[in-house]
């Protein structure tokens, strides 16, 4: 790409994306792009039960059948591989769990549980010989409803357990039950949120590649390649430096691509056991088995006259599936976590319950959680509102934590930074508020269902947890080459988000070099240090970071180098434009170029420059994660805090319960912004996704335990006609605790969408007298809650 | 499974036939099996990897290219019927090693981010364009409505198209 030779700094500008014209022109090189000289295809087998024994697997058929290589049961693969590692296991936590295996062996706990492999010559054959699998199921009680599951007499998941809840996650400060007993005001609600996931476009897949040497290397759709090799290694019980994983080009993750699932380790024993690479495509019905995101919250609020927010109890029941080693089920304690958002709230009392069920396992879901708990805490918000006749906005303004109180500490956070009232101002003032409401008046006078609705999200980023492969901190190596040219290696991955290009800015920026100087390399196990990939909106952060870190170290030697060269002192020198000079004096320089030649060609000859390499590898953590509870007992997991605020303007039809999305505006703080543009893209994507949940998307289950969509035809994700123009503003407001002030951008916006679009919902039809709770809100559900008037 | 289904599936080899597409100007003549997809064909016989695939089903659009002037969803159509069909998949959408304004324009506007259903994109962008040179809003909006993205959530890309146009 060619940059404009611009005065300023890279970082702030709008620059465009690395590697656009390789994604432009069809060479992007995804996954399913790979391809090697003996490839096989593997297809797999899943069960068609929600609970059964498995009394018999018949594979003889199957394997006659032309083209199949291979077809393996849990019985062929026992000697070859263990257990799957946990991305997050609940026993980190005091929470009960179990092993997982790449296929099922005795029993199946979910509908589409891996039951037996299938290699063949072609796709087609693989899939064609399925049928030709006989598995005699016996099938057992599945219980899919997590109340049910919560029943003194309800069946357990896991025979060993002691019942179906995998832990107990209280988060309170102060006395709850006690202030919510005297209250004047409580309202008690419940808010139901359906299962629904995050389907990036590409599905995940995986290649692997035995070497005649006995190393595996594992190409793989995934967001964090170095976990994902340390699962393998374990998993094979080989040395990891026996695996190399490369991440292919991310078609999007959103959590969908974390670790954890059966088919990688399944695939290393497949082509192991072939003799021959083989991939595996996640078919688009079976990316829709993985879930997210099913909550109950039970809720009570007692608040003041005036709308201040006195007490909340919530008791939230997660839904999390069969648990799995996925890690999915840890939404559950960010759900909880997550309170009391932005609002200054002295007593709640939050728990969460994972419960496990005979559905599939829940995988990440961008919001991981803090979706769930700004829809709770923003429907309670909005409904002391109505309770007192006061605007819900006033409401916000009179609860928001006060910028002068930073850090503030709830019992599982510290916050970092935030002008929550500003950003929300300048919601208002953007969006037309006062406008919009006078025109919502009008409208209501001709009998119309208008809307209007404000969510805000806190978002809490950057997440680490000790004792699993998610950490809080990450690596980068930059390396400065003779011809002055810079290559960046870092354990950050980018799932299209332009972490990468944002990277390179703050390296140009820190050396002095233009854009098109800087190449950032990541998710090749055997090119980056180690490091954890791409969750928690923390690319910018700690792989920005510590990129930043490991610059200045190179920019040390150089200025050590340059100073014999021009003689002077390195503290004067100046690097800009490609181009070392003292202060004051650019005549007085050379280009990096010629400083970067010399350090390689003539160190240790020249004494005085007796550092000869141009590479540096830098750890970066941001300050605030705090482990160590204080006097307190307070810690705080998540360093930084983002948050945005959100205006959603809705009609529903009353004669078929559609709504309508007529206007759209969001402000957001991510602390300094890197890249304006992409900082934009991301929250425009975000809010999508989280109007798509609050109104469509929806992973129903049939009584008998199947998933009932499979294709993008009943899978409603929103397609642009659906999505108004959105407006967006921004505001910044550093993070005192990293080292640029960023926050982390990427996952906010989905829960001030879902919290918007439901405030906004319930206020169309607030002069009916009902309110639907009941995610998403869809056609059917409104029209029964307008015609019967019964909420729902 | 009774005996009897297992005998009459149980399968020779698939059915093939020999084809001939032109595709980005240069003539194939390609034997295809008989149930092989247009895309798979180009994918795989081909190996035009730009052409993606994200559902198999016509729903998302990631695989669409352009079939006689017409742009079509190549997921939707088995090659065989294809025959002698001109095909322009993304690798030819503009001259090698140069960019079309429409690519241009979803760059300079960041119409795109993870880019696997960018090729689908294009090709509807450029199908509306030439029907329409100045579109509104709503006709960019409903012209990509049978492209699923979800990264951006299309409204850099309708900026894109808007760009692309020439309309600021």
């Amino acid at each position: 790409m060619t940059l404009p030779e611009t005065e300023g700094p890279a970082v702030g500008a709008r620059v465009r994306r690395k590697d656009g014209d390789l994604v432009l022109t069809g060479r992007g090189a995804y996954l399913d792009d790979v391809e090697l000289p003996g490839m096989l295809h593997a297809a797999i087998l899943r069960s068609t039960e929600a609970h059964a024994r498995i009394v018999g697997i018949d594979t003889s058929r199957a394997l006659a059948r032309p083209g199949v290589r291979l077809v393996m049961t849990a019985a062929d693969v026992a000697d070859r591989i263990g257990p799957i590692p946990h991305f997050f296991d609940s026993a980190n936590v005091g929470g009960q769990t179990t092993d997982f295996r790449v296929l099922a062996t005795d029993k199946v706990v979910y509908e589409g549980q891996p039951v037996a492999a299938i290699v063949a010559e072609t796709l087609h054959d693989a899939e064609a010989a399925l049928e030709d699998v006989v598995v005699e199921y016996e099938p057992l009680p599945a219980i899919l409803d997590a109340d049910e599951a919560l029943r003194e007499d309800a069946p357990r998941v896991f025979e060993d357990w002691s019942d179906n809840v995998v832990v107990r996650l209280p988060f309170a400060e102060g006395d709850a039950a006690a202030v919510l007993a005297e209250a004047e005001h409580v309202i008690d609600g419940e808010i139901r949120i359906q299962r629904y996931n995050t389907a990036p476009m590409e599905t995940r897949g995986y290649v692997a590649s035995w070497g005649a040497d006995g190393r595996l290397t594992f190409y793989a759709s995934t967001q964090n390649p170095h976990p994902l090799r340390s699962h393998i290694a374990k998993m094979l019980s080989i040395p990891e430096h026996r695996v190399r994983v490369i991440a292919t080009r991310l078609g999007g993750g959103f959590g969908h691509k974390f670790p954890g699932f059966p088919e990688e380790g399944l695939l290393c024993v497949l082509s192991q056991a072939a003799g021959a690479p083989v991939k595996w495509l996640e078919t688009r019905a079976e990316s829709m088995l993985v879930g997210a995101r099913e909550y109950v919250h039970r809720f009570a609020v007692a608040h003041d006259g005036e709308g201040r927010i006195l007490a909340i109890r919530d008791r939230i029941v997660a839904n999390v599936g069969t648990l799995g080693s996925i890690g999915g089920w840890g939404m559950a304690f960010v759900a909880a976590m997550a309170f009391p958002g932005p609002y200054r709230v002295k007593h709640y009392d939050i728990e969460s319950l994972p419960v496990v069920t005979n559905k599939p396992p829940w995988n990440g879901a961008r919001g991981y959680g803090k979706e769930s708990a700004a829809l709770a805490i923003e429907r309670m918000v909005d409904l002391i509102a109505q309770r007192l006749g006061l605007d819900p906005a006033t409401v916000r303004s009179r609860n928001f934590i006060p910028p002068d109180e930073f850090p503030y500490w709830t019992a599982a956070k510290r916050l970092d930074s935030g002008n929550y009232e500003g950003a929300l101002s300048q919601l208002l003032e953007m969006a037309g508020y006062e406008e919009r409401r006078e025109e919502q008046a009008k409208a209501r006078g001709e009998g119309r269902l208008i809307g209007v609705g404000v969510g805000f999200e806190l978002t809490p980023e950057g997440g680490d947890f000790p004792g699993s492969l998610v950490r809080g901190f990450d690596t980068s190596t930059v390396r400065m080459d003779p011809t002055g040219k810079v290559t960046v290696l870092t354990g950050v991955t980018s799932p299209g988000t332009g972490n990468e290009t944002g990277i390179a800015q703050c390296v140009a920026d820190e050396l002095g070099l233009p854009m098109d100087d800087v190449t950032v390399l990541q998710g090749d196990t055997d090119v980056s240090p180690y490091g954890y990939g791409n969750f928690s909106s923390r690319g910018m952060a700690v792989g920005g970071g510590s990129a930043i870190l490991a610059a200045r170290e190179v920019r040390e030697r150089l200025a050590a180098a340059a100073a014999v060269l021009l003689e002077a002192d390195a503290a004067d020198l100046v690097f800009a434009r490609a181009r070392v000079h003292v202060a004051g004096d650019p005549e007085r320089g050379m280009s990096i170029a010629e400083v970067a030649d010399t350090v390689f060609n003539r160190s240790i000859a020249i004494p005085a420059i007796d550092q000869p390499q141009l590479e540096a590898t830098r750890t970066y953590a941001p300050e605030n994660i705090l482990h160590v509870p204080d006097d307190q007992g307070r810690i705080s997991p998540y360093p930084t805090f983002p948050y945005s605020a959100h205006l959603a303007v809705v009609e529903i039809d009353r004669d078929t319960g559609v709504v309508k999305i007529l206007a759209y505006a969001g402000v957001h703080d991510c602390g300094t912004i890197v890249n304006p543009t992409f900082v934009e893209g991301q929250f425009l994507g975000s809010i999508a996704m989280g109007i798509g949940g609050a109104l469509w998307e929806e992973l129903p289950y049939t009584p008998e335990g199947r998933l009932g969509v499979r294709t993008f035809k009943q899978y409603l994700m929103p397609r642009a006609p659906d999505l108004p123009d959105i407006a967006v503003g921004s505001q910044v407001t550093p993070s005192p605790f990293t080292l640029l002030g960023t926050k982390g951008a990427g996952e906010s916006g989905t829960s001030g969408a879902v919290a918007s679009i439901a405030n906004a919902v319930n206020d169309a039809l607030l002069p009916l007298g009902v309110a639907v709770d009941d995610m998403p809100l869809s056609a059917p559900k409104l029209l029964r809650a307008i015609r019967e008037g019964v909420s729902a | 499974m009774s005996d009897t289904q297992l005998t009459s599936r149980d399968a020779a080899e698939a059915p093939r036939t020999t084809i001939s597409l032109t595709v980005n100007g240069v003539r194939h003549d390609v034997e295809v099996e008989d149930r092989e997809l247009l895309v798979e064909v180009v994918r795989r016989r081909l190996r035009l990897k730009g052409t993606h695939v994200g559902c198999l089903n016509g729903d998302c659009g990631a695989c669409t290219l352009s079939l006689d002037g017409r742009i079509v969803k190549s997921c939707l159509m088995l090659a065989a019927s294809a025959d002698g069909a001109e095909i322009t998949t993304i690798e030819g959408f503009a001259p090698e090693g140069g960019l079309d304004p429409v690519q241009d324009a979803f760059w300079e506007h960041d119409g795109f981010q993870c880019g696997f259903c960018l090729p689908g994109q294009l090709f509807a962008t450029r199908d509306l364009l030439e029907a329409n040179p100045s579109p509104s809003d709503e006709e960019i909006r409903h012209a990509l409505s049978g492209n699923l993205c979800r990264c951006t959530g299309y409204q850099k890309m309708v900026e894109a198209v808007r760009a692309a146009a020439g309309i600021s």
